[in-house]
């Protein structure tokens, strides 16, 4: 543990990665005592510019931008971790089966995923959230059964070229159990473009979430930085930092994701180890 | 030895054994694509509300009786299996209805769409995945340098921001501010250009959509290729080579890049097959006319018809991109098999 | 004060409809021919059926290529079009109208009395979403010649006069819709009128093209050469276009109100609020009154006093509007109709009030200060509704109501709030229109309680005095009778408040300095746009 938390270290855009994450969840933890009460509040004068009375200002009818960031944390955050767990722990598991067996298996869960697969992501997300009626759970539904589905192609392509390996052979011969080597022997070669993905996907649902609201989709009770986007965008040019502060919180906490899901990548890596 | 005549024959082989494979992995799409209109047929059906609704909500007013006509008209009247029955006859017949919203085969409609749709989402892809895998590769090769540094935050920045933000920022400063190109549309309305006036005015409206577009998935290929650049450095067969005495550039362009693009391809594919689905998001900001637009909106005034039909010519190229997908994977990786 | 905004109104009015006399009195001084129009349509229509669905932007395109019988000025005075001219029997029970002669359809066939009678009684009284009540006392058309056309009434139907316009009621050709059914027409997107403009191509998802009619029945009209109606679906974009004159005029909310603001800084850029004269949109919240504790009317007026009507046209609407006073947009003051002399929700200690109301209604704060819970339903027409919703979950927290907001479709919403019934509060809009006969009767009469039909009494309000006054108010041809009906219709429903009557929705016409003479008839963007010009 030591070593890996040394090689992590080493890394240093991951371990600034890293920070950024701990102060957004901090922020997210911590946003009914920063801002007690609900960030949907006429808090003051609409339009009040920022750094003034308030650190953000305030948006069109005079909700505090800050307040709606701390708690549009927590459901930003919620979306993307629940979605993308959901859709890596299918996507490898039917992937990483249907490449591990091959054959008939493979051919029917890869026919699983493709019929996942062949409705245009995004217009089928918003499919979901329509039939489900926009809320917080269908919008973390709709992006996991988005999502899952690149995650085992990817998975399946790498089982199916290790299964050929030779160390994966000599664990055959050795008899090992199907699962112990699915799990144990190829799993961690190839976690690191899986989690490069995952972090990714955890991204791209936060991202797919401020589509949806930036596209009037999202959950009208619940503050989220999607929201808080798409309700300033149409006073950008006039108001520039209602939908700016919300969408600097989206980009740095992708970014943060990434680097993050970077530096878990290098040190990760079995075979980077003794570069 | 029966070398010579044994290659010739397994080459013989493969090339059968190849043509068996697409055909096979042709027809056991069948399947899965009425699957697929089965399950869109059903999920849509759980939204609340009907084609008669909307129409009678836009125009403004209707009696019960004429929604009760407009209902016969369109088939709703009948039992769900009953219209998912007539559905399924007419797709297998190749015949993907009729939009009554519309007034117009929903074939007509969705090749109205089709050019500028394509015209868009292949210019992307060219653009994203050429210059992603080159960015990835020279990010790989000069591990660690600024080189590297600056391509890993550029494309992580550009992944990050929300594409929305980006397309409006784009127009405010290259055709607001800086006057260089329109705001949106395809073709510059009113002025009916003909011959290549015609073309270099299509080409101007799609400088913004298509840059904003690719930047997002420029950044995915870059990052893809460079994690799967390093991943492959690190293998036995790198160490091997280097033991062997081959030069660093006939290590990385012979052997790792081969086997680098191999994730790339995949999320390529991923990105072919959704070509027919367009932008969503894009097209609503550049007002561009592509079928992802004309899904969203024929989701929103219940025109199934349209949005089944758009469904199923997305599935099936999904399909044609997946078999091609699994042959180049064969190709870069002797090992995978096909059979 | 309001009176003195109404003659400050009045007097921006007359002078300019004195400009425009002065500008008719000097023609062919200004007014140049040739240009194209740019005009934004939002969103795309899905037919040009104007005779068949009354949805925006169809009527948009179609008012450029159908005429009506009349025209209308800015004074809400009808004038001649198709008809020269048209007498009402003293009785009331028949009008005779003379038809212009020489009048061409855009295929060169000539434009008769009997393409009157079977536009009106073949298609628009069976199957224009109005037009059953519009000409719901027209039993028969008369043509005794190809240019006179009597309709004979079963009652007088003071409120038909208003409703002949090329928009409300155009003019078909016979030989095109003659052997089909009207809702099938084939010819329904390649439309054929009489307009001064004729259809040449719809790129679906780009624009329609309209070209100059040459054989126009108006001497040296219309003066531009092409109208294309172009669709941007997004609202910035759209905002863009106008900005960088890509497009040159936009109506209703194709441009939101914020950028209204910003544009009108524009030196290339005039906004005017006039030319929807004959729309009279009412923003309100329709009230489930079966669902208790709803059905109290105490608890209605409670809700009613507890929204800042000026909060929401200064914040969300960016101050275009004006607090409404009950169900008649204040324009129908210039008809007469209008009164404010009911019971008024916009008074200073109005908060106090409504929790009086609800404290003596019996609905008590709970222990968390709430009194009880409901689901306000927004229409799903733009950001502007969610906006609204957000601010009265607010406003109504405040008197101890907790309100969910819940953001469907157009086709979940209308389902569930005009076929199911399945709703506690909307907010919503509708248009008064040119009468209140054609677009307010709908939402407050016993007979409208009609399921499964849009836009009509969703809230299942019951009052037989208010169905007496407006059964009234229908045929009565003396006007200050009339007004006499309505004021008492508005006191009485306002004290009921089955609706919470928010703001008179007032809409800009946004052009581009380039071109004149575009907004000349209380239809605005409605309108033919045969005497728009171009510099």
């Amino acid at each position: 543990m030591g070593g890996f938390w040394h090689r992590f270290a080493r890394n240093r855009s991951a371990v600034l990665g890293l920070a950024i994450l701990a102060i957004v969840l901090l922020m997210a933890a911590a946003a009914p005592l920063l801002y007690p009460g609900s960030p949907f509040a006429l808090a003051g004068r609409p339009l009040s510019g920022p750094f003034g009375e308030f650190l953000f200002g305030t948006d069109t009818l005079g909700r505090n931008v800050a307040a709606g960031i701390a708690h549009g944390a927590r459901t930003s955050l919620l979306i993307g971790l629940i979605s993308t767990a959901v859709a890596v722990l299918l996507g490898v598991l039917i992937g990483g089966v249907a490449g591990y067996y091959g054959g008939r298996v493979d051919d029917l869960l890869m026919r699983l995923t493709e019929i996942f697969q062949t409705i245009p992501s995004f217009v089928f997300a918003i499919v979901l959230v329509a039939v489900m009626s926009p809320s917080v759970h269908s919008t973390v539904i709709a992006i996991a059964v988005v999502s899952w589905p690149g995650v085992a192609r990817l998975a399946r392509g790498e089982f199916l070229s290790m299964r050929r390996r030779e160390f994966v052979q000599s664990c055959v011969s050795l008899g090992m159990g199907d699962l112990r080597i699915m799990f144990r022997q190829i799993l961690p070669n190839c976690l690191s473009p899986i989690i490069v993905t995952a972090s990714l996907l955890v991204a791209t649902a936060i991202l797919i979430e401020s589509g949806l609201a930036f596209l009037g989709l999202g959950d009208p009770n619940v503050m989220s930085w999607g929201f808080q986007v798409g309700a300033g965008r149409t006073v950008l040019r006039s108001a520039w930092w209602i939908c700016t502060f919300p969408g600097i919180a989206i980009l740095l906490t992708v970014l943060a994701i990434n680097l993050v899901g970077e530096g878990l990548n290098d040190a990760l890596n079995p075979r980077l180890r003794s570069a | 030895m029966p070398g010579v005549s044994g290659t010739g024959c397994s080459t013989q082989d493969f090339d059968v054994r190849r043509l068996r494979f697409i055909a096979r992995r042709l027809l056991q799409a069948v399947p899965t694509i009425l699957l697929i209109v089965v399950i869109n047929f059903l999920l849509l059906h759980l939204a609340p509300g009907d084609a008669a609704d909307v129409l009678a909500g836009e125009a403004g007013s209707a009696t019960p009786e004429y929604m009760a006509a407009l209902r016969a008209r369109f088939g709703l009247d009948q039992p769900l299996y009953v219209q998912l029955f007539v559905y399924l006859k007419n797709i297998l017949s190749l015949d993907l209805g009729y939009s009554f919203r519309h007034n117009q085969p929903v074939l007509t409609l969705i090749l109205d769409r089709l050019g500028p749709t394509l015209l868009l989402m292949a210019t992307t892809l060219v653009l994203s995945v050429s210059i992603g895998v080159l960015l990835g590769l020279l990010a790989a090769t000069g591990l660690r340098t600024w080189r590297d540094n600056i391509i890993s935050v550029l494309a992580l920045v550009s992944y990050a921001t929300p594409l929305f933000w980006l397309g409006l920022m784009l127009i405010i400063i290259f055709s607001i501010q800086l006057d260089w190109l329109p705001t949106s549309g395809m073709e510059t309305i009113g002025a009916f250009y003909e011959g290549w006036d015609r073309v270099a005015d299509i080409a101007r409206h799609l400088v913004l959509p298509a840059v904003t577009l690719s930047l997002f998935y420029l950044a995915v290929y870059t990052r893809l290729m460079r994690a799967a650049m390093l991943e492959q450095a690190g293998m036995d067969y790198v160490t091997t080579a280097r033991a062997k005495g081959l030069t660093e550039r006939r290590i990385t362009f012979g052997h790792v890049l081969r086997n680098a693009l191999l994730p790339v391809i995949t999320v390529a594919g991923i990105q072919t097959g959704g070509l027919i689905g367009g932008s969503v998001v894009v097209e609503t900001i550049f007002g561009w006319p592509g079928l992802g637009l004309l899904a969203f909106q024929s989701l929103f005034a219940r025109d199934l018809n349209l949005l089944f039909g758009i469904f199923f010519l997305s599935a099936c190229l999904v399909v044609v991109v997946n078999v091609i997908v699994d042959l180049i994977y064969a190709l870069l990786d002797p090992r995978i098999e096909i059979a | 004060m309001l009176k003195a905004a109404f003659t400050a109104l009045a007097r921006v009015r007359f002078a300019i409809l004195s400009a425009i006399l002065l500008a008719l009195a000097a023609p062919a001084q200004a007014q140049k021919p040739g240009g194209t129009l740019i005009m934004m349509v939002q969103p795309e229509p899905p037919t040009l059926a104007s005779y068949l669905s009354t949805s925006g932007p169809i009527g948009q395109v179609a008012a450029k290529i159908y005429d009506g019988l009349l025209e209308y000025d800015l004074d809400l005075k009808p004038q001649p079009s198709l008809a020269e001219s048209w007498q009402v029997a003293p009785d009331g029970l028949s009008v005779t109208f003379k038809l212009r002669q020489g009048v061409k359809f855009h295929d060169g066939k000539p434009f008769t009395s009997a393409d009157v009678k079977h536009s009106v009684l073949e298609v628009l009284k069976k199957v224009h979403p109005r037009g059953p009540g519009t000409f719901r006392a027209v039993t028969e058309i008369e043509t005794p010649d190809a240019q006179t056309a009597v309709f004979k009434l079963s009652e007088p139907a003071p409120y038909m006069l208003r409703a002949l316009s090329g928009y409300e009621s155009p003019m078909l050709p016979k030989h095109i819709f003659e052997s089909v059914d009207p809702r099938q027409n084939p010819k329904a997107d390649t439309p054929i009128g009489t307009g001064p403009f004729r259809f040449v191509e719809w790129q679906k998802g780009q624009y329609i093209r309209l070209d100059k009619n040459r054989d126009y029945w108006k001497q040296g009209r219309p003066y531009l050469d092409r109208i294309v109606a172009r669709f941007v679906p997004d609202a910035s974009t759209r905002t863009a276009a106008m900005e960088k004159g890509e497009v040159h005029f936009a109506a209703f909310d194709a441009i939101p109100f914020v950028d209204v603001k910003r544009l009108q800084t524009l030196p290339h850029i005039a906004t005017t609020t006039q030319g929807y004269e004959f729309i009279n949109s009412v923003t309100m919240m329709e009230i489930n009154t079966k669902k208790a504790p709803l059905d109290k009317k105490e608890v209605r007026q409670a809700i009613a006093y507890a929204i800042d009507r000026k909060f929401i046209i200064d914040n969300i609407w960016y101050g275009f509007g004006r607090p409404s006073t009950g169900p008649l947009n204040a324009d129908f003051a210039k008809a007469g109709f209008y009164t404010a002399d009911v019971r008024r929700y916009d008074v200073p200690d109005r908060v106090a009030i409504a929790n009086k109301l609800l404290d003596d209604a019996g609905v008590k704060r709970g222990a968390d200060g709430t009194r009880f819970k409901m689901t306000l339903d927004l229409i799903p027409y733009g950001e502007q509704w969610q906006r609204m919703g957000e601010y009265v979950k607010q406003a109504l927290a405040q008197v101890g109501i907790d309100v969910s907001l819940r953001y469907e479709d157009v086709a979940g919403f209308l389902r569930r709030v005009y076929t199911n019934y399945d709703f506690d509060m909307t907010a919503n809009f509708l248009y008064g229109l040119a009468d209140p006969v054609i677009g307010v009767h709908r939402q407050y009469t016993t007979d409208q309680i009609r399921q499964g039909t849009v836009f009509v009494n969703s809230t299942r309000y019951s009052n037989p005095k208010v169905d007496d006054l407006l059964k009234r108010a229908t045929t009565e041809n003396d006007p200050a009778k009339r007004a006499a009906l309505y004021f008492d219709f508005q006191k009485t429903v306002v004290e009921d408040s089955p609706i919470v009557w928010v703001f008179d929705m007032q809409f800009v016409n946004i052009y581009n300095k380039k071109f004149h003479d575009l907004v000349v008839s209380p239809l605005g963007v409605y309108s033919s746009f045969d005497r728009a010009w171009m510099e």
